[in-house]
């Protein structure tokens, strides 16, 4: 029976759907009832800092941890259960790349896609030229800028629907963690425009700001915060006031934080932002301004308050 | 034509890809028939998702102001004013009322806000100007630069 066949794979089907997820290594949790659904076509961040839980949501994903209780669905799959076909619709770059050390690049990547239905070999080629990479060099001596990019060519060109990014670009340096962010644009992205999923997990959430179109901000095994990232921006905003004379008397209860220094005042708002700018522009300010928060900003401003 | 992504702005990103584009459209700088950049080079300069500059250039597309030429690119319609006038006239108007409601709280008076208009129109229009004297005259550029600077005397002032 060809597995390809009878997917059950269409273009509604979630790439990824978790539910009521928790999982405990002993008796510290890791993941506590996680729920979390990324759609089609769309590059979802997690974030969190370092033990939120989002290596451990990533691993019940590959089934290389079993949920404890929950569930996992990958294109409507279990893990567990259909493997092949789970590993077949994926492609995952780790936080830690490992390679036989004693193969060549070349030797590499044709042992990774003998494990493939499909392999783009112009994806391939046009890839390590743009990284610069020598496909005789063994990969023992790469650098762990080079090892990630190896990762991430042999994570492109299977050419599957759903690209899976644990801390890609965590200890590389700026030029490669920019580089790393543009292939995955023009390279993966551009595939089939539009039915290109991407999942990625990460603390250095500036540099994926404008990739990302939803994200679920984790915090001790909990989901704290999950938004589409033009609404977050839109609805978290910096207000920065200063008044000529003293500070009038203004409710201020509706902010996240509020900054004080003599007539100048600053505020974080999560929603809210418009009216009350309204009521500070009835005390005549003298400056007034505002700003969106970054999704770093937000992760910062949502895990401190 | 240089496209910048803030995010700081509040606005969703392709709308200011749309923006800017309109922008460069209305000052001249990008003129009818001219391609825009191709969806992926600008995805990965900007470094936004490549969905979100599609989006950009189909709302583009549907506001009749670029369009698409299969096999060659998009580029800018020769006349891309498809909007109906009563409804450019309504979306001016509520930018219209924003800078009005900002000269009130400004404490800008009537009389100085239209003169402000007056001496904005000009300087954009010069702006337009130069775009167009460069498409005919590409070695003009000491004129250029007299004119650059003058007009830079004028803003600081």
């Amino acid at each position: 029976m060809n597995s390809q066949t009878n997917s059950p794979v269409n273009s509604l089907t979630p790439p990824i759907q978790i539910e009521n997820l928790t999982y405990a290594y002993g008796s510290a949790e890791a993941v506590r009832d996680l729920n979390l659904t990324v759609r089609p076509g769309r590059c979802y961040g997690l974030f969190g800092r370092n033990g939120a839980g989002k290596t451990t949501t990533m691993r019940c994903l590959l089934n290389l941890l079993r949920p404890q209780s929950g569930s996992v669905r990958i294109f409507g799959l279990d893990p567990a259960k259909q493997e092949v076909e789970v590993k077949r619709s994926l492609s995952y770059v780790p936080d830690q790349v490992v390679f036989y050390p004693w193969m060549s690049i070349r030797e590499t990547l044709d042992y990774l896609a003998s494990f493939r239905p499909n392999w783009n070999r112009e994806i391939e080629r046009e890839l390590l030229q743009r990284f610069g990479l020598d496909p005789a060099q063994r990969t023992g001596s790469l650098s762990k800028g080079q090892r990630t990019q190896v990762a991430l060519i042999a994570a492109v060109c299977p050419e599957t629907d759903l690209l899976v990014l644990d801390e890609p670009t965590s200890g590389l340096d700026p030029i490669v963690r920019r580089e790393f962010i543009e292939a995955v644009i023009g390279a993966y992205q551009q595939g089939v425009p539009g039915h290109r999923t991407i999942l990625v997990s990460t603390h250095l959430i500036a540099e994926f700001e404008g990739l990302i179109d939803e994200f679920t901000i984790m915090d001790r095994g909990h989901a704290v915060l999950t938004l589409d990232a033009d609404h977050a921006r839109e609805r978290y905003q910096k207000i920065r006031v200063g008044f000529a004379q003293s500070m009038p008397d203004i409710d201020l209860r509706a902010a996240l934080r509020v900054r004080r220094d003599g007539r100048d005042l600053e505020l974080v708002v999560n929603g809210g932002g418009a009216e009350l700018l309204e009521r500070l522009r009835q005390h005549n300010p003298q400056t007034l301004s505002t700003e969106s928060l970054t999704l770093e900003e937000i992760f910062v401003a949502t895990l401190k308050s | 034509m240089l496209l910048q992504i803030n995010f700081k702005s509040g606005l969703p990103i392709y709308l200011q890809i749309v923006d800017q584009i309109k922008a460069v459209a209305a000052s001249g700088a990008l003129r009818p028939g001219e391609a825009l950049p191709s969806i992926r080079p600008l995805a990965e300069e900007l470094r936004v998702n490549r969905n979100t500059v599609a989006k950009a250039y189909s709302e583009l597309e549907s506001l009749g102001i670029i369009e698409t030429l299969p096999g060659r690119g998009c580029f800018l319609k020769e006349n891309h004013s498809a909007l109906r006038k009563e409804v450019r006239r309504k979306l001016l108007t509520d930018e219209i009322d924003q800078a009005i409601v900002q000269a009130h709280h400004l404490q800008v008076p009537h009389d100085e806000f239209l003169q402000l208009v007056h001496e904005r129109l000009t300087v954009l229009d010069g702006k337009r100007r130069d775009h167009e004297d460069q498409k005919e005259a590409p070695n003009g550029n000491a004129k250029e630069s007299q004119k650059e600077s003058a007009k830079k005397n004028e803003e600081a002032q």
